[in-house]
């Protein structure tokens, strides 16, 4: 039996050990928002936080997050809560296919948590593990840049001039 | 011209009967004996119109998208279409993907398919019309209803207004269905649209940013059992012998079982059968495809070049006498490779049978497909088959071919099991269907004044049309058996080899330019590789031998690039006028120190595009800084949605200009994942800025035209950089 936090929920899973993260999460516990893509670790889709950091979930065996808090898309933001990044892919118009999105979004917050003020090479280095072959990278690169902190307390400070 | 092509369009044109009744969207089922019911979903005093519209009494605005999403954000264009005319903002609409009806053909098509771009050009005005015929009943019943006159009322987003009053449409929808339309409503000018043509969101942008999207692989049914198959190394060998009792013993296993295509295994997780599958030890017949490699293939064309035997397409004037008598003669070969489509998600389906009847749940570009194929091989009705549309989690071509359907139907009526299937990424890469490999010789001439008077223009390689056969015609038509098929399949085989070319061999390698004496060869070289379109489809390959050519011509002739071919494409005025703003943007950009500009134009689906790729090359490695794409398109339903497709055919152009080509080794294709078939990554995608020309015609092709010129125009500018002419795709420098 394995045990951790599901999007801020304690579970527990009668599973191989040895089973990646991704099939527990997406088969065991019926979250499907997080994808298969590779099984390899080398596109991105499966992308959840482990303690605040994304990692590739599909060469994950979940024997390694007993006792530790993993978010999927889920737990980022709902269609009638949206996280920042979420409404900006969304006023970006950033998803074409939308399979690889989830994975592109955990990757970004998990950039903006560590990193709020990424540069355009920042952005380059932590979203390059995550593949789209829908071509949407300079949206993605845009929507990121939209909710980056300096980004965000420009818009606060225009609101600010508007009202003035 | 004098050869006639029987395309895979073509056949698709002609293989059904499109709808055809007189009042578009409502009398289209009118001319069938015994309509089917509408596949759409029981709603508690819902007002169903037509095939792709709902009001509910809550005043929900429900639209049923009969093209499937596959990212080229064809249901935001779709509902933008109705909900201009009916006067209903498309992102307050609910969206459903729509199942397998006869009134959601494609009119292109006369069958459900998506692809060759046709999507918006095909419903643009029956969608319309769809939306102002429904419009105009509305106001029909509500002026019954208010007692007031129809022209008294107008209708603002789903309500209609009278005076200061706002009444929902569904107030009026008891009316409404007792009344019948005579003649289509008039359709708004075009000065009056609200949501063609302006900025508006995707409606499905907020779905596939929670995670809340439906893809195929998403669906899980109670019961449902996970499949994957173990597959030959090289494609379409038959197993001999099979040792599964390693595998039964695995955790989780239920059932394992040969299928045509090889050896399932089915358990009660994904994780569990693919790991059971690793144990299956399978030996394969060996076939002719065992001696096949990379280099076979390209000798094998390059043999059927040499003898030049292949049939003729278009033979305008004397090819022979005008390359003689050429100021600039020029000759070059160009090599395109075999390429997955490798769209995110892997291919999947869900199938559950039930007695005589079905579910099946999969993303999917031909929908038409499904009640036939599950039908045929599960030995039901296919009126009993209930097809529910997912997400396509990219589509490019590859969801167009059906095999994971056919292989899920097989395991579930095999194990009596509710069934998902899942295709592994090695899968996607090694087992096609492939786009084709060619081999491109282009000789051409230019007179002393710059004009393009001879193009003589080869092509070898093999069909997509015979694997377009195989794959849909068991589908479509029930009652032709497995051995009628693979007959009608080796006769267009036969045909194409023998008496004209398929139409996608060589689409676009000679119809751009103004060139009177005009030949085309084709030599089909068939090493049975499964193969279909994959985005462009021929274009992907022609257009890179076509704009390179031109652009080797122009600088053997010392004539500037873009001069050179807007004098050669007076009789393609609108690509000719494209050629000229790219022209123009072209000549004014900033260009820094190393970097490099080169420039492709291009016809395809339609539409005309021309694109600059910045380009430097730096210690032997070529990187794409900027590409400026212009095009029309037409009227841009949504401008935004056609940026996105350009930027999208790029970036995946760009992947194979850069990276793309599968190696045969012995018949195995030797590439298994991303490790080995990169793909572009944010940190080498470019910077992309598109620029649409505002024609105001009817709409033409966006998710398909961005592809074909990029890889030319980054070649062009290699060459500008190195003065090497590279030739071969993907681009490798010396």
């Amino acid at each position: 039996m394995i045990e951790f936090t599901l999007n801020d929920q304690p579970v527990s899973a009668d599973v191989d050990p040895n089973t990646p993260l991704l099939w527990v999460v997406r088969d065991h516990f019926k979250l499907k928002g997080s994808k298969f893509g590779c099984g390899a670790g080398l596109c991105g889709a499966c992308t959840m936080h482990l303690d605040g950091a994304a990692i590739k979930t599909c060469i994950t065996p979940v024997a390694s997050v007993e006792g530790k808090s993993v978010t999927t898309i889920e737990g980022l933001g709902t269609p009638d809560n949206l996280h920042p990044l979420q409404a900006a892919w969304h006023e970006h118009a950033v998803p074409q296919c939308g399979y690889c999105q989830s994975g592109q979004i955990m990757a970004a917050a998990a950039l903006l948590e560590s990193n709020p003020n990424p540069s355009g090479a920042d952005i380059d280095a932590a979203m390059s593990g995550n593949i789209c072959r829908c071509g949407c990278y300079p949206r993605i690169k845009r929507a990121i840049q939209s909710v980056s902190e300096s980004a965000l307390a420009y818009d606060a400070m225009a609101t600010a001039g508007g009202q003035a | 011209m004098n050869t006639v092509n029987v395309s895979r369009r073509r056949f698709l044109q002609t293989s059904a009967i499109t709808g055809g009744g007189l009042v578009v969207g409502f009398a289209i089922t009118g001319c069938s004996s015994t309509p089917a019911p509408l596949p759409v979903d029981d709603a508690q005093g819902a007002w169903t119109p037509n095939a792709f519209l709902q009001v509910l009494p809550d005043n929900t605005i429900r639209f049923y998208t009969a093209r499937s999403e596959m990212g080229q954000g064809v249901t935001t264009g779709l509902a933008t279409l109705v909900g201009e005319e009916l006067d209903v903002n498309p992102l307050d609409m609910d969206i459903r993907l729509a199942g397998v009806h006869e009134d959601y053909a494609n009119p292109d098509f006369g069958m459900q398919g998506t692809g060759g771009s046709s999507s918006i050009h095909a419903h643009y005005l029956q969608l319309r019309q769809v939306g102002a015929n429904t419009r105009a009943l509305i106001l029909e019943a509500a002026a019954q209803d208010l007692g007031v006159a129809s022209s008294a009322l107008a209708t603002d987003n789903g309500f209609v207004i009278h005076g200061a009053s706002r009444y929902p449409y569904a107030q009026f929808i008891n009316t409404a269905q007792t009344l019948n339309i005579e003649a289509d409503a008039p359709l708004k000018p075009a000065a009056e649209f609200q949501f063609i043509g302006k900025e508006t969101r995707r409606v499905d942008a907020i779905a596939k940013s929670t995670g809340t999207a439906e893809f195929g692989l998403d669906i899980d049914v109670p019961g449902m059992h996970y499949a994957v198959v173990v597959r030959p190394p090289v494609v379409r060998a038959k197993a001999l012998s099979v040792d599964a009792s390693a595998a039964k013993l695995m955790p989780g296993v239920t059932d394992v079982l040969e299928v045509g295509s090889g050896v399932a295994v089915v358990a009660e997780s994904f994780w569990q059968a693919q790991q059971a599958a690793k144990k299956v030890a399978v030996e394969w017949q060996s076939g002719p495809l065992d001696r096949v490699s990379t280099e076979t293939l390209r000798a094998d064309y390059a043999k059927a070049l040499d003898a030049g035997d292949g049939v003729e397409g278009p033979n305008d004037g004397d090819v022979s006498t005008a390359l003689s008598g050429a100021a600039t003669l020029h000759e070059a070969e160009y090599w395109a490779p075999l390429l997955s489509h490798s769209p995110m998600e892997p291919m999947n389906a869900v199938v559950r049978i039930d007695g005589d009847s079905a579910d099946v749940w999969t993303g999917i570009q031909f929908p038409s497909a499904v009640p036939g194929l599950v039908s045929r091989v599960a030995d039901i009705p296919a009126e009993n088959v209930r097809f529910h549309q997912c997400y396509l989690g990219g589509g490019f071509g590859r969801r167009g071919t059906p095999t994971h359907l056919v292989e899920a139907t097989q395991i579930a009526v095999a194990t009596g099991k509710p069934i998902q299937l899942v295709w592994t990424r090695e899968d996607d890469i090694q087992q096609g269907p492939f786009r084709p490999a060619s081999l491109m010789r282009i000789k051409a001439g230019v007179d002393e004044s710059g004009n393009l008077i001879a193009w003589d223009a080869t092509r070898a390689g093999g069909d997509i049309s015979p694997d377009t056969f195989r794959s849909l015609l068991p589908a479509l038509y029930s009652w032709m058996g497995d051995s009628m098929i693979e007959g009608v399949a080796n006769i267009s085989e036969w045909y194409f080899e023998n008496f004209a070319a398929d139409e996608s061999s060589t689409e676009g390698l000679f119809e751009d330019y103004d060139h009177p004496n005009t030949r085309v060869t084709h030599m089909t070289v068939d090493h049975e590789l499964p193969l279909t379109f994959w985005r462009s489809v021929g274009h992907s390959y022609t257009a890179f031998a076509k704009e390179s050519m031109i652009d080797e011509l122009a600088h053997a002739a010392g004539l500037n690039e873009i001069e050179f071919r807007l004098q050669n494409t007076r009789n393609n005025p609108r690509l000719n006028n494209v050629i000229r703003v790219a022209g123009e943007h072209m000549a004014n950009m900033d260009v820094p120190a190393g970097h490099y500009l080169g420039f492709a134009a291009h016809h395809s689906f339609r539409t005309d595009v021309a694109e600059i790729a910045e380009v430097s090359v730096e210690r032997g490695k070529i990187r794409v800084h900027k590409v400026t794409c212009v095009l029309d398109c037409g009227q841009a339903v949504n401008p935004d949605i056609v940026r996105a497709q350009m930027e999208g055919g790029v970036v995946y152009g760009l992947t194979a200009a850069l990276y793309g080509g599968l190696n045969l080794e012995n018949g195995a294709i030797k590439e298994s994942n991303f490790h080995d078939y990169p793909m572009l990554r944010m940190d080498e995608s470019p910077e992309i800025e598109v620029v649409i020309i505002d024609s105001g015609t009817k709409p033409t092709g966006v998710g398909e035209p961005g592809l074909p010129p990029i890889a030319p125009a980054i070649a062009n500018a290699v060459f500008k950089a190195t003065g090497q002419r590279l030739r071969d795709l993907p681009l490798k420098l010396a």
